[in-house]
């Protein structure tokens, strides 16, 4: 086969049996890979109401037919289930080089099933698949199992593991690879914790075959040569990170802050990747295969926060900085080191610190109950309670559940800044609108990086949009989304797409499968994924009122900056959008959509 | 056959000589080696990937002369790969004389004479030598006769294709550079 | 000297005189260009008028991202009072007193 492997490994944990399944050519066609296949073997074989955290659910891995190859970016693989944070369909992906290595041990993907007995760990050496006990390994963080896993195997081994966070079924606990790459959003972790899985370990040997080699190498080139072009993938994330964006949507008056009460932090250039670069930057570090570069090896040398790691990301930064109120960097670095290290989501995070910031200051929450105080601006806080809520202790037990269950509580599900139960990241709807539908239409509820109109309405790529204004919003999020889709499919970086669009992924797709097709029929398999998502929602329960945003977001006029007075303007973009999706008033895909799309 | 020499591999070759060319970095240049930096090195194996595709037309590092070796605590990656050696342990090793000098520096296996008995690789002091199980036969540096891919594709900087004498002037010119610090100061 | 520079707690001397300023913010790798975050300028009628003294003090690097012939370069943003340019009046956009004036290399994230 070319791009793909051609085979799925099906892994049953509740009786160990380990079966290796032909990639089912058809439903590849259709949806490529990683993102797109992965949530139509959910929708085959998992029923959308099911108790996420139970063993009807599968947990699946899935890479793209462009990982592991010379394509620009390709070090991605997705992790899919139903997610235990929002009850939507999860999709999360990562980069590192366990998803390639997968690939070069012969799977296109693993289809985990049930749940096992004792904490059990999966060993890949090419056609060699074992599950092993992993009793020993239980409790264990994500840096001492990955370097007990590589010790018992081989130091080119690649492990993806839980760490506590996903043991004790936090409800954003990440599945990380590599030690510091997360499948990070919506809990996913927690799944693995659910089914009592430990780690993957794999190794590989098995060469990537594409159907046009020449052509093919051609079209990366094409691809890797704009990437170095680009002042953004050429520069800018190599050298700052993409903490960058800081700065800019500060002076664009759209960096949520304290809890969204506020639209621009005064201490914002503190927390920025250029303050980071300048004082904790170690070196830069690159996926597999990437030519970017903007990941960050960071370290705090001394004080209280000392510590060594990578990040933090702008969402990372920016929900345990500005959205707390915190303007101590290296109190960031340290807590977002321990997401890590135990091995949940930064993003959910601090939003659900700044949440408790909030009620604690309206006096919601008391002093007795925390154990401490916790306003706003409290550097020792986001540690503290990041460490307690990755372990589940005190009270980062209540905390593990995320904000919206934590508020809701206490009486005050409307100081919880999510949507679908899961926390929005670092733009203001209300200074960035696109944005705003974005996260009311994300099929995984809160999230940035399902259609990033960030990029036309903040950083003008790939033209300028104004980010105040609602007009062709719905248009460009249908784009942006689609194409999200096909990137998360081909499993190649999202990143890549600010320098390359769709022809360049389109022409590294069709010589790597062999494919004759225009780039509107591979835009169309990203609408085919899109409308899949969404009909595993509706089969889950969701409905129009799901696609809303908090009130906060809706009736709080923003209170000075260029955006001051703004607020979303969500009913008539959603409008707009769902005609244009060709769903009807409330949000369900028309029966001639369904089939013009072969679903 | 090196591969080098392969109808195929000229194709490409030439390819990326003419997008080398856009570059303005120089094709030719016999007295050129791969000068490697790895305090420029992100880990992203680009290398790997591209070397593996080069030899094999597929992509799997394992397959490629050059190894990134990465160490996550020390945050640094270091690509390994022949160093061409003047007095090569794998050409007086080799029991039917199959490896050879180029014009273009590298020591070369050819592949007609091969018998692929593995002698090279266990006389490499330096490990840079690959047996490719999948298609039976050895992988070394050619240095892609004298257009070196991974020096291409690498997107830090990190492996640089570049005549020895310059590099050599370069460091020497950071050295000076020190010297004129210290001397201005005292003045 | 159409160039001062000040410490933030000066201004307060110098708009109690009379002497409008407005502020200027460079950031990422812009900063190598200007050796500085920010500066304050006496007040320019419109953005280009502004822009060019700027080019003018920091020198040709600086000018070269800044300008692409007679319009603004495809590498820049900049920001008014945190409107793109883009959305205002481009370079002819008339600067007021006060006005706070934002200078990126095109950046992104996410």
């Amino acid at each position: 086969m070319f791009g793909w492997m051609g085979t799925i490994l099906r892994v049953n944990l509740t009786d160990g049996t380990i079966k290796k399944e032909p990639l089912n050519k058809n439903d590849a066609c259709l949806y490529l890979g990683g993102r797109g296949l992965g949530t139509k073997i959910m929708m085959d074989e998992v029923d959308p109401q099911v108790d996420p955290l139970s063993p009807e659910n599968k947990l699946i891995f899935m890479t793209g037919p462009l990982t592991g190859t010379a394509a620009a970016c390709p070090g991605r693989y997705e992790v899919i289930s139903k997610a235990p944070l929002t009850g939507s369909i999860g999709a999360s992906n990562s980069g590192g080089h366990f998803g390639p290595e997968l690939k070069y041990a012969g799977y296109d993907g693993i289809i985990f099933e049930g749940k096992a007995e004792k904490p059990v760990y999966l060993s890949i050496n090419n056609d060699e698949v074992s599950l092993k006990s992993a009793v020993s390994l239980w409790g264990k963080t994500v840096f001492e199992t990955t370097d007990e896993l590589l010790k018992a195997t081989s130091e080119d081994a690649r492990v993806t593991c839980i760490g506590p966070a996903g043991e004790k079924l936090v409800k954003f606990a990440t599945v990380m690879n590599d030690k510091h790459r997360a499948a990070g959003r919506s809990g996913l972790g927690a799944v693995m914790g659910s089914k009592n899985l430990k780690a993957v370990v794999v190794r590989g040997t098995k060469s990537i075959q594409v159907a046009n080699p020449e052509e093919f190498i051609k079209a990366c080139w094409d691809a890797r040569r704009k990437l170095k072009a680009h002042p953004v993938t050429g520069t800018g994330l190599g050298a700052y990170g993409t903490e960058i964006l800081v700065n800019i949507l500060n002076q664009s008056g759209a960096l949520p802050t304290r809890n969204w009460q506020e639209s621009s932090f005064e201490h914002a250039d503190e927390t920025s990747g250029e303050t980071l670069a300048a004082k904790y930057l170690v070196r830069n570090k690159g996926c597999f295969g990437c030519s970017i570069g903007c990941g960050r090896v960071t370290r705090i040398p001394d004080g209280p926060f000392k510590g060594f790691g990578e990040g933090p990301e702008y969402e990372a930064g920016w929900s345990l900085g500005a959205d707390c109120g915190v303007r101590d960097l290296a109190a960031i670095c340290k807590a977002n080191f321990i997401c890590n290290e135990l091995g949940f989501d930064p993003i959910t995070m601090g939003s659900t610190i700044a949440c408790a910031m909030e009620m604690y200051e309206k006096g919601i929450l008391a002093k007795e109950e925390l154990g401490r105080d916790l306003n706003f601006g409290d550097a020792e806080g986001i540690v503290e309670f990041t460490r307690l809520t990755g372990l589940r202790e005190g009270f980062g037990d209540k905390m593990a559940e995320g904000s919206f269950r934590l508020a809701s509580m206490y009486g005050h599900p409307e100081l919880s800044m999510t949507v679908k139960k899961q926390e929005m990241p670092a733009y203001d709807g209300r200074g960035v609108q696109g944005m705003g539908l974005e996260y009311a239409t994300s099929n995984r509820g809160g999230c940035h990086v399902r259609g990033y109109l960030t990029s036309p309405e903040i950083l003008g790529i790939p033209q300028k949009l104004d980010p105040l204004v609602t007009t062709d919003k719905a248009m460009w999020l249908k784009i942006f989304q689609d194409l999200t889709a096909v990137v998360d499919s081909a499993n190649i970086c999202l990143f890549s797409t600010f320098a390359i669009g769709l022809p360049e992924i389109s022409s590294m797709l069709r010589t790597a499968l062999g494919w004759d097709c225009t780039d509107e029929e591979i835009l169309k398999i990203g609408e085919r994924i899109w409308n899949l998502e969404k009909l595993f929602n509706l089969k889950a329960g969701f409905t129009k009122a799901d696609d809303r945003l908090p009130d906060r977001l809706l009736k709080e006029q923003v209170k000075k900056g260029p955006a001051k007075g703004k607020v979303v303007e969500l009913d008539v973009m959603l409008t707009e959008y769902y005609a244009l999706r060709g769903w009807d008033t409330e949000g369900i895909p028309t029966d001639e959509k369904l089939k013009e799309l072969s679903l | 056959m090196s591969c080098y020499e392969s109808h195929q591999s000229q194709k490409s070759t030439k390819e990326v000589s003419l997008a080398l060319s856009k570059y303005g970095v120089q094709e030719k240049g016999m007295s050129k080696i791969l000068m490697v930096s790895p305090e420029k090195c992100i880990g992203c194996r680009s290398c790997e990937l591209i070397c593996s595709f080069v030899k094999t037309n597929e992509f799997n590092p394992k397959n490629a002369a050059v190894t990134v070796l990465a160490y996550d605590e020390a945050a640094i990656a270091v690509p390994m790969m022949c160093m061409q050696c003047e007095n090569p342990s794998c050409m007086k090793v080799c029991p039917v004389g199959a490896i050879e000098f180029k014009t273009t520096g590298a020591v070369v296996i050819n592949e007609d004479k091969c018998i692929g008995c593995k002698m090279c690789l266990s006389a490499c002091p330096l490990g840079n030598i690959v047996f490719d199980a999948g298609n039976r036969k050895m992988v070394k540096c050619d240095l892609c006769g004298g257009v070196p891919k991974c020096a291409y594709i690498c997107p830090s900087g990190t492996i640089e294709y570049k005549e020895a004498t310059s590099t050599n002037l370069n460091k020497k010119k950071l050295i000076a550079e020190k010297f004129k610090e210290v001397f201005g100061e005292v003045q | 000297m159409p160039v001062v520079k000040l410490p933030a707690a000066c201004i307060f001397v110098h708009l109690s005189v009379g002497v409008m300023f407005m502020k200027v913010m460079f950031f990422a790798y812009i900063r190598d260009y200007t050796g500085t975050k920010e500066t304050y300028y006496q007040h320019c009628q419109t953005l280009k008028e502004l822009l060019e003294k700027l080019s003018d003090q920091y020198g040709e690097k600086f000018r070269a991202k800044i300008f692409q012939g007679e319009n603004l370069g495809p590498e820049i943003i900049i920001l008014v009072n945190g409107r793109h340019v883009e959305h205002l009046a481009g370079l002819a956009t008339k600067l007021n007193e006060y006005d706070e004036i934002s200078i990126f290399p095109v950046v992104a994230g996410g």
